[in-house]
């Protein structure tokens, strides 16, 4: 091969390695979503799977926080009642629904790793607790798990940096952390434009339906300007969706409440985990 | 010299440079977690690193400071050991971090918008400790390494010395404090402050004596204190064991019951067996981290996977790599004219011993940085509690204690070397060194005015207040005469008088925030009137809704 040749044969080899660069490369696969089906699949698999039961133990009916900054008119919370709950697992499929809740991947869903923010134990569904005095909130470096003066637990998903001190110190382990990327990988749906989708590398878990109370709130004051707003008929996508009106959401603070009306004829109980650390959910059984 | 130990470093860190990069591009995925086990294998090896950095400090510093007749080379190997120690010890935090690029917000600083970092936090004390020992144990091996032919510097040794002793203990209680003030059942317990340190000496320790076998060298002294550390070590698991009911038995017997063969004269002449003991030693600590952070049900050592072990390799790869060509590159300025090593003979002692009139000396060069350190911190304290900025969050002063040592010895420590340094170090270091402070103070600028703040897509929902009349009401009958029915102008009024009022684009609203807009509307603003009399809070979030819906329509 002489040296014409040569350069001949390397300009055509390197012409066809351009074209072979210049073509459509369909290298994002993300196109794949998710079917309901597959999400209902992964409710019945959790819930096959159920985690030991808590111990309960009973409280007092909660009532405002201490913090300075508290609301006096509004603590949101919910009541689980453990004697209509038949644990169908239906609550789960709504959340995630609502929550726009990714699926697990193969690998975590064997592991018993699920992203669901509520989950069997012992047969009861079991979520955040809202924990009035939340030690999550307190080891969060950035601030991003912090506390509304409503009484919710709630994330700073653009604040979190991931350092999963929340998740390690919930006495319950009720956050999830976005091991992998949902939205690459073809895991998560978005079923409600509401909610953001959350990115790989942070924290996530019960936010009691935020955005259904943030909407009423705004809603309310545009509608009553200068009315207080208590978030009286707002609802959970759990509680929606209970076909037995197991889990009942309410404002504390509201004597009107269904949650206070439930809660005053039957007997309050928390886990022993976080009994001590004024929770805003609990679980009810046996009428006074 | 040295050049097997830096190819065995190199190809350590090669092997163990794979599993890195494909932790730092999986995130968290790559190594070991299981249901309680969210941290893993990068936060055991950091804080078994850390450990390891506090031997170079406690044998120079407290050495030093209480008198310990230990001659400077010596103290030089162990010093190198702790700063190349604490580089290592750093990539596992940051490893460790979902998102890595927001590491920044755990720094307590505030910035534009308000946030500041969750004091109550011992990642926040954690971050600002080690930073403060990392810097200060940099300026005193520095000062140590200078001081040997400039008589101002070898001033400064001792009162920083002295300023290093109390770090060194409070950087590893920081520390354990990550594990204790949580609720997890097997990281509870008052004792984990000492415990950690006293695991933290007993590994470093080990370390030395191994970097010291490298150099031919053997320090009686530091042999001595492994063995009697270990059996604090060995109380501790006693202790623990009574408490928790937690038992490892490689952790106890490779901690506790291999270094008592030096007990035995034959065995503890030979060195090939003193390093054995070290190894031990270091690796028993090493399994009782993993065992500390890995609390689980299941056996940990199936889920060991390859990414867990390469990141063991590549910590050790990077420290060995980094110590040596260090320790090859500062040859000169770190032997200097010693050619003995270990402890020194009878008669250096006794000048090496303090004086009576040296403690006060030191004392008066430690005064004046001791004040300004201490009103430094002060200043800070009382800055942070009135600007803290979440009124639901109980900040109390005892959650900023923990940072108030590393402020006052950073202070200190500056103070104290600032003048000796202008005075002894060439032009090109001082260029070398404002420069850094400008890029300091760019990075500080940047940390003020925070990350992007693009609202998540579809996080506020404005279409269904359409139908809503109040604050339709309220906006024809305030707002309107001037900033148009309809959201642009009111013509009339713009062709009347000067003050035209701001374009309510859809940029300007997002870019202000809603509560800025309340407070506009509230409070008033140049030629805005302040309608705080006329309107409730409510009011006026119901007429910024209404204007964003207005700015959506309208352009």
């Amino acid at each position: 091969m002489d040296r014409r040749e040569f350069i001949k044969a390397c300009s055509v080899v390197l012409l066809m390695q351009a074209f072979a660069g210049c073509r459509r490369v369909t290298l994002d696969t993300s196109s794949s979503m998710p079917s309901l089906e597959d999400f209902v699949n992964e409710v019945k698999m959790a819930a096959s799977r159920s985690k030991p039961g808590f111990d309960l133990v009973q409280i007092p009916m909660p009532s405002a926080l201490k913090q300075s900054g508290a609301s006096p008119l509004n603590r949101f919370g919910m009541a689980i009642d453990l004697d209509a709950c038949n644990g169908c697992g239906k609550c789960i499929l709504a959340c995630m629904q609502e929550n726009n809740i990714p699926l697990s991947s193969k690998e975590r869903r064997a592991a018993g790793q699920f992203m669901h923010w509520i989950e069997m134990r012992g047969g009861t569904p079991s979520m955040c607790f809202h924990c009035g005095d939340a030690p999550c909130e307190k080891v969060c470096p950035t601030g991003a798990a912090t506390h509304t003066p409503d009484g919710l637990s709630t994330m700073m998903y653009k604040r979190c940096t991931g350092s999963r001190f929340c998740g390690a110190n919930c006495p319950v382990g009720a956050r999830k952390f976005n091991y992998d990327d949902a939205v690459k990988e073809g895991l998560s749906r978005r079923f409600n434009s509401e909610v953001p989708l959350r990115s790989k590398g942070v924290m996530e878990k019960c936010s009691l339906c935020l955005q259904r109370l943030q909407d009423h709130k705004y809603s309310h004051m545009a509608q009553f300007p200068g009315n207080e707003w208590r978030g009286t008929g707002v609802e959970t996508a759990c509680a929606g969706a209970c076909p037995k009106h197991a889990i009942i959401f309410g404002n504390w603070l509201d004597p009107a409440s269904p949650l206070v009306k439930a809660a005053k004829r039957k007997n309050i109980y928390a886990p022993a985990e976080v009994a001590a650390l004024d929770p805003s959910v609990v679980y009810l059984r046996g009428n006074r | 010299m040295y050049r097997i130990p830096i190819c065995i470093g190199m190809v350590l860190l090669l092997l163990g440079a794979a599993a890195f990069g494909v932790s730092l591009w999986d995130g968290p995925a790559a190594w070991h977690t299981d249901m309680r086990t969210l941290w893993g294998t990068p936060i055991a090896l950091f804080v078994l690193w850390i450990g390891l950095a506090h031997a170079g400090t406690l044998i120079s510093a407290i050495f030093l400071a209480l008198g310990f007749p230990l001659d400077r080379r010596t103290s030089m190997i162990a010093e190198l050991s702790t700063l190349c120690s604490l580089v290592v010890a750093a990539m596992f935090p940051l490893l460790h971090l979902g998102i890595i690029e927001n590491f920044y917000m755990v720094v307590p600083f505030l910035d534009a918008r308000g946030n500041f970092a969750n004091m109550r936090s011992p990642l926040v004390w954690d971050c600002c400790s080690i930073a403060v020992y990392a810097i200060a144990s940099s300026i005193f091996f520095v000062t140590h390494l200078l001081s040997e032919k400039r008589e101002s510097l070898k001033k400064m040794v001792r009162p920083m010395s002295w300023l290093l002793f109390p770090l060194v203990l409070w950087v590893h209680t920081v520390v354990s404090l990550d594990f204790a003030v949580t609720f997890v059942p097997e990281w509870r317990g008052a004792f984990f402050p000492l415990y950690f340190i006293c695991g933290a000496i007993y590994s470093g320790l080990a370390l030395v004596i191994i970097l010291l076998m490298a150099e031919h060298c053997r320090v009686r002294l530091l042999e001595k204190l492994m063995l009697a550390l270990s059996w604090v070590m060995a109380a501790f698991w006693l202790w623990e064991f009574m408490l928790k009911g937690t038992f490892s038995f490689e952790v106890v017997f490779l901690g506790a019951i291999v270094p008592q063969l030096l007990w035995l004269r034959p065995i503890r002449d030979n060195s090939f067996v003193i390093m054995l003991v070290a190894v031990s030693a270091i690796l028993s600590l090493g399994l009782e981290r993993y065992v500390l952070v890995t609390p689980s049900e299941y056996n940990v050592a199936n889920a060991f996977g390859w990414v867990d072990m390469g990141l063991v390799v590549f910590s050790l790869g990077l420290f060995v790599t980094l110590f040596f060509m260090l320790r090859v590159r500062l040859r000169k300025p770190l032997e200097g004219d010693d050619v003995v090593m270990g402890e020194l003979s009878v008669q250096d002692e006794e000048s090496a011993s303090p004086v009576k009139g040296e403690l006060s000396n030191n004392f008066h060069l430690l005064r004046l940085p001791l004040l300004v350190g201490f009103l430094a911190m002060l200043l800070y304290v009382l800055w942070a509690v009135s600007v803290f900025p979440d009124p639901m969050t109980s900040l109390s002063v005892a959650n900023i204690v923990p940072l108030c040592l590393p402020l006052l010895v950073l202070v200190a420590m500056v103070v104290l070397c600032a003048r000796p340094f202008w005075l002894v170090l060439n032009r090109r270091t001082k260029y070398a060194f404002v420069a850094l402070m400008g890029v300091a103070g760019v990075l500080a600028g940047m940390f003020w005015a925070g990350g992007s703040s693009v609202a998540a897509p579809g996080a506020v929902s404005v279409q269904e207040l359409a139908t809503f009349k109040p604050a339709e009401k309220v906006w024809e009958a305030r707002c309107a005469s001037c900033h148009g029915k309809d959201g642009l102008f009111n013509e009339k009024f713009v062709r009347e008088f000067y003050p035209v009022p701001q374009k309510l684009s859809l940029e300007r609203l997002d870019s202000l925030g809603t509560d800025s807009l309340v407070s506009v509307i509230m409070h008033g603003r140049i030629n805005m009137n302040a309608y705080g009399d006329r309107l409730t809070e409510e009011d006026a979030r119901g007429l910024v809704l209404y204007m964003r819906l207005l700015a959506g329509e309208g352009r």
